[in-house]
């Protein structure tokens, strides 16, 4: 009883915080420097002290959600495991597209963007080629543009939780394979609000948010969860728009053509073939995925051409791939292991580009 | 809300906590299925065209109202906005092209070459935007 009491007068303190928003944990705080910017589009470099691994690896983040969940809270940041590993990390953060966005195609970021910043990290870092990342959406336009740019210079290429087979993606693909047109949840910006990102999201567990509710009252009380649900569901709540013609493009090509599995890729008018991507590769996918269903990832291994590449299948979430415990223990040290192998070690110092 | 626990295991769940899971269990996989029928995904269509179609008749009737006046409607801004849009793309496109170009004969560079007489003669303005250099296909060799 006592305990009950206790724990319902916490709960009353952090549902206060919660609703009124204060305490929210710091998310993305790895120091890091702007080093490229076109339009609404970053490169970030993480500074570090204790880079031992050359290429350089640069990070292509997904085109709907926020890159922060790479980095997410001191203590549990993928990008902070990567730099104690030694990594000299780069990311693509594409910023909150708005009405001048409204008109980007895959392209842009396939032709264009991806190829300036790996251009720019090998000026940086005077490397002669970077190990290319990319995260769900984001492993998506590093595939696409490894198969169009299959001379770049890149030295191995990875990719998260990354759908391939899009008959696989749930109700948020079915529903535009049922008529459902992108004309019609565009806004006034031309772009896909995020609402509609996030409600399309909610629709693959239709119950898990009420379970979501229920969870956090019955461990309302306790900091550390609080602190965690902050962080996660925040970040799970915060998307930014989709650019309307790349969303017109992925609803065509990827998800009613399914272009990635039946071959049957364009970008910017030409063929791309996955067959044509021979670099060392990694795809790692999620047994408990609800965003990337496992179903939607697995073809990915047998449509690349690469010899030298790998699966990784972990028994995780969308989001336990790259954060907490199991992607502590598990996910990250395989692909820095991945990584690392396809790495040159060199002597401990501060990144290339960065003041002492 | 009570937070009673089963006889015998204190450190278990709540009754309540129990009780809702059993209830979500019994629940969720219907709930699952029902947003996986095709009948779903033609209900969230139809939804969706009804309200665009309210919005969109309410925005028409708005805009000839303040077209009677001489006056832009919304509708008039968000056009320029997607024109704006548009132009600011080309621009940016252009932009990050010129750098990628410019980075790419440095290292050429210091073997300096003429302009080949036979190249290709400025784009007329009308002409579709410049495309991405394509690169060749990196197969092995016999593939």
């Amino acid at each position: 009883m006592r305990r009950d009491v206790e724990r319902n007068a916490l709960r009353a303190r952090n549902g206060i915080k919660l609703v009124a928003g204060v305490d929210r944990p710091g998310v993305g705080l790895t120091p890091k420097d702007v080093v490229w910017q076109r339009g609404r589009t970053q490169l970030w470099h993480y500074r570090s002290d204790k880079v031992r691994y050359s290429p350089p690896l640069l990070v292509v983040f997904s085109l709907v959600s926020r890159s922060y969940i790479l980095d997410l809270i001191p203590g549990n940041s993928f990008i902070e495991q990567l730099l104690d590993a030694g990594f000299d990390v780069y990311m693509v953060d594409w910023g909150e597209p708005d009405a001048r966005d409204a008109q980007n195609r895959l392209e842009d970021y396939v032709d264009d963007y991806i190829p300036a910043a790996v251009e720019r990290v090998r000026d940086i870092s005077g490397a002669d080629e970077v190990n290319l990342f990319g995260y769900c959406f984001g492993g998506d336009l590093s595939l696409l543009y490894a198969a169009h740019h299959p001379d770049a210079p890149v030295r191995s290429l990875t990719v998260l939780a990354t759908p391939v087979d899009f008959t696989k993606m749930g109700p948020m693909a079915d529903v535009f394979r049922g008529g459902l047109e992108v004309d019609d949840v565009l806004d006034e910006d031309g772009n896909v609000p995020p609402r509609v990102v996030v409600q399309g999201f909610k629709t693959l567990t239709p119950t898990a948010e009420v379970t979501r509710y229920v969870t956090l009252w019955e461990k309302l009380w306790s900091d550390e969860y609080v602190s965690a649900y902050q962080a996660m569901t925040g970040w799970s709540d915060d998307h930014i728009p989709f650019p309307g013609a790349a969303a017109r493009e992925t609803v065509q090509m990827l998800v009613r053509d399914n272009g990635m599995v039946t071959d049957r890729l364009t970008v910017g008018g030409d063929p791309v073939h996955l067959s044509d991507i021979r670099l060392p590769f990694l795809t790692v996918r999620a047994d408990r995925d609800h965003i990337v269903p496992p179903d939607a990832t697995a073809p990915l291994i047998d449509l690349v051409g690469s010899e030298d590449k790998h699966e990784l299948r972990l028994p995780a979430g969308h989001m336990g791939l790259v954060v907490g415990r199991t992607a502590a223990k598990t996910t990250v040290p395989e692909i820095i292991g991945f990584i690392r192998t396809r790495s040159d070690e060199t002597a401990p110092g501060p990144a290339v580009g960065q003041e002492g | 809300m009570t937070s009673g626990t089963t006889p015998g295991t204190p450190q278990g769940p709540p009754l309540w906590r129990q009780a809702f899971d059993a209830a979500e269990r019994r629940v969720t996989p219907h709930a699952d299925s029902l947003v996986r029928t095709p009948g779903f995904a033609t209900g969230v269509a139809l939804l969706r065209r009804a309200q665009n179609l309210a919005r969109d008749s309410a925005r028409g009737v708005s805009a000839r109202a303040w077209h009677l006046v001489n006056l832009p409607a919304g509708s008039d801004l968000a056009r320029l906005r997607a024109q704006i849009g548009a132009l600011d793309r080309e621009v940016r496109r252009l932009t990050v092209q010129l750098e990628n170009e410019r980075r790419r004969p440095r290292a050429a560079a210091d073997t300096t070459t003429p302009e080949e007489p036979d190249a290709d003669g400025a784009q007329p303005a009308s002409s579709p935007r410049p495309r991405a250099a394509r690169r060749r296909a990196q197969r092995p060799p016999g593939a």
